[in-house]
């Protein structure tokens, strides 16, 4: 039985998700040409989301493992909503890296020509095993069996450790390619981690709201209080992470300093700014205080913030680097995309990156992320024991309501 | 071994765009695309010049693949589609690129285009070699240092139509070629040499 409300946003979520796999259907037929990808920016929104969801999945799940594996007895109450959560949006994560690619029809060349030195190898069988874990984690979790317990204790052993590389493993398609100056960092990994966990605990606080209101799964307000506590260490040692990576680019007033400034005043600026204020300072100003801590309304635009501020990290890193090639001169790039094929003369040319996503881009991201919502709706709905007597409980009063 | 390599002498080279063009036709390169560029360094408007007036300076650039000795794009690509031959060659397998671009991203040289539509050609037909293979859509291109050609014995396309001889065809690994003693003889060097991809492709002044 289903009440009125999850019934509309089932209905919603699955138009939109139509919608984007229509969107894809005329990727499929059309080529990568329909996105707003070139020669130059060679990755565009779907990779920068991609990297987004993997650090929202990681974050719930490293809240959840750490629970277990540290005994911290009052996080486990948190724990199946968490992995519930993670489970989702690492499936977003990988749809995302699917419909970026060229050949689809030839991803099986992955098994049979793996090649093990690159990274994109890796983190396709990371991401599998996280998967699998999470799946395993949620069996274990839900059972009715007496050793459940001792087994959910093992799997988050081997959990956390994943949810860690998960991410290190993202970062490092990135973080090894010396060729992108903003890239090539060994602090990417760490601080992509630190990023995962506070935008992925500030999405599971919005979550965790959320079931709250509708009655789902309560979460007391002291836990969410203590949650948010953590959340703001996050946020201080990720502003840490941005401070240090930033001071080394900056200082030898070198190539770094280049790249710096495509980020503070160039084009990618307001990303960059929005990370800082809505990423970093503003959480962190709001969660600092003990009191702010225990008004629901501030935690949440906090977690607001965060994920918004942490979107923006993604994307500034990503783009600053497809900005200036490292061998600069007129025409520059051509640049291959569709539109470029009706353009004259000069105007297929570009001597500096540019980017920006289509319709059919936004169409399929809203179509990934709305299929994401759903799996996470119908796995909560099976999953939380209360969600199963809520939503029969709002059935039955919404029949009786009709009756009356 | 065998590693098959170009030097170009920068002097020589007026900007003509030939070799750009004679790659094009040789190696059937669909529009919005091309293998070999011919970049006005440093400058933001083809043909123009860097400095100020009377001292002004300008140079072109002649850039594709490089043949890496230890190429960024081959190390990161998932499938092994982009593979060094034994003539020391970077060379892609087309069936078996599943379009990720990670060897676009890794590339230092921007060496790379994509298919990002289905090939469009002007005129409507394959007009290159007829030993390339045409690409579909979806999948990375780049130079092949004229595979087809050199495989035969002939040099590459760029090589041949060079009209004031800029560019020099040959094996590093032969010490008695003519490319080994340019680039010995001439102070050869190479494009972004601290990205440590060791690029076979030389430039000398």
């Amino acid at each position: 039985m289903t009440s009125g409300k999850t019934k509309i946003a089932y209905a919603v979520l699955g138009i939109l998700t139509v919608a984007g796999i229509a969107a894809w259907i005329y990727q499929l037929m059309g080529g990568l040409g329909v996105t707003g990808m070139n020669n130059g920016t060679s990755w565009g929104l779907y990779i920068g989301c991609f990297m987004f969801f993997v650090g929202l999945s990681a974050g719930g799940l490293i809240v959840a493992s750490s629970a277990s594996v540290f005994h911290v007895a009052e996080y486990k109450k948190v724990a199946l909503p968490a992995v519930i959560l993670s489970t989702a949006c690492i499936c977003v994560a990988g749809i995302f890296v699917l419909v970026d690619l060229g050949g689809i029809q030839r991803v099986w060349r992955i098994i049979t020509g793996f090649n093990p030195t690159s990274p994109l190898c890796w983190d396709i069988c990371v991401i599998c095993l996280y998967l699998v874990i999470n799946i395993i984690y949620l069996v274990f979790m839900t059972s009715n069996k007496d050793d459940a317990d001792r087994k959910v204790a093992i799997v988050s052993r081997f959990a956390l450790p994943v949810a860690i590389l998960v991410h290190s493993v993202t970062t490092w398609i990135f973080g090894l390619q010396l060729s992108r100056e903003g890239w090539y960092s060994a602090i990417m990994a760490p601080l992509f981690v630190v990023s995962a966990m506070d935008s992925g605990l500030a999405l599971l606080m919005l979550v965790l709201g959320g079931l709250n209101k509708s009655g789902w799964f309560k979460t007391e307000k002291k836990l969410m209080s203590s949650l948010a506590g953590l959340l703001a260490t996050c946020v201080a040692i990720d502003a840490f992470l941005v401070g240090c990576e930033i001071l080394t680019m900056v200082y030898p007033g070198a190539a770094g300093a280049e790249t710096l400034a495509i980020m503070a005043s160039g084009v990618t600026a307001p990303f960059f700014w929005a990370e800082i204020l809505l990423g970093l300072l503003i959480p962190f100003c709001i969660l600092v205080f003990a009191r702010n801590r225990e008004n629901m309304g501030l935690v949440m635009f906090a977690s607001v913030c965060i994920v918004i501020g942490v979107f923006c990290k993604r994307i500034w890193l990503l783009f600053t680097s497809f900005f200036m090639p490292n061998v600069y001169g007129a025409p520059g790039i051509i640049s291959g995309s569709s539109a470029s094929a009706h353009a004259t003369g000069m105007d297929v040319w570009a001597v500096v990156g540019t980017y920006a996503p289509t319709w059919v881009e936004i169409v399929i991201v809203i179509g990934v992320i709305s299929l994401g919502a759903l799996a996470f709706l119908v796995l909560c709905q099976k999953l939380l024991p209360a969600a199963k007597t809520a939503e029969a409980d709002g059935a039955n009063a919404a029949a009786e309501g009709a009756a009356a | 071994m065998t590693r098959l390599a170009i030097a170009i002498n920068k002097t020589r080279c007026i900007g003509c765009q030939t070799c750009a063009f004679a790659c094009k036709m040789q190696n059937n390169v669909p529009e919005g695309m091309r293998w070999n560029r011919v970049i006005t360094e440093g400058c933001d408007v083809e043909d123009g010049a860097l400095g100020t007036y009377p001292n002004l300076s300008r140079s072109y650039l002649p850039i594709a693949c490089q043949h890496c000795e230890n190429p960024a794009c081959q190390r990161v690509c998932p499938t092994g589609a982009t593979y060094k031959d034994d003539k020391g060659r970077v060379e892609i397998d087309y069936d078996k690129c599943i379009g990720c671009r990670m060897c676009m991203a890794a590339c230092p040289y921007n060496a790379r285009v994509f298919n990002w539509n289905e090939p469009v050609r002007k005129p409507d037909f394959n007009f290159g070699d007829k030993e390339v293979p045409v690409r579909p859509k979806g999948v990375a291109e780049k130079c092949t240092l004229c595979k087809e050609r050199t495989d035969r014995g002939e040099e590459p396309m760029c090589v041949r139509c060079c009209p004031t001889k800029a560019r020099t065809y040959g094996d590093l690994d032969d010490p008695n070629s003519e490319i080994s003693k340019l680039i010995a003889e001439r102070h050869a060097y190479v494009l972004l040499e601290e990205q440590g991809t060791k690029p076979q492709v030389h430039y000398f002044e």
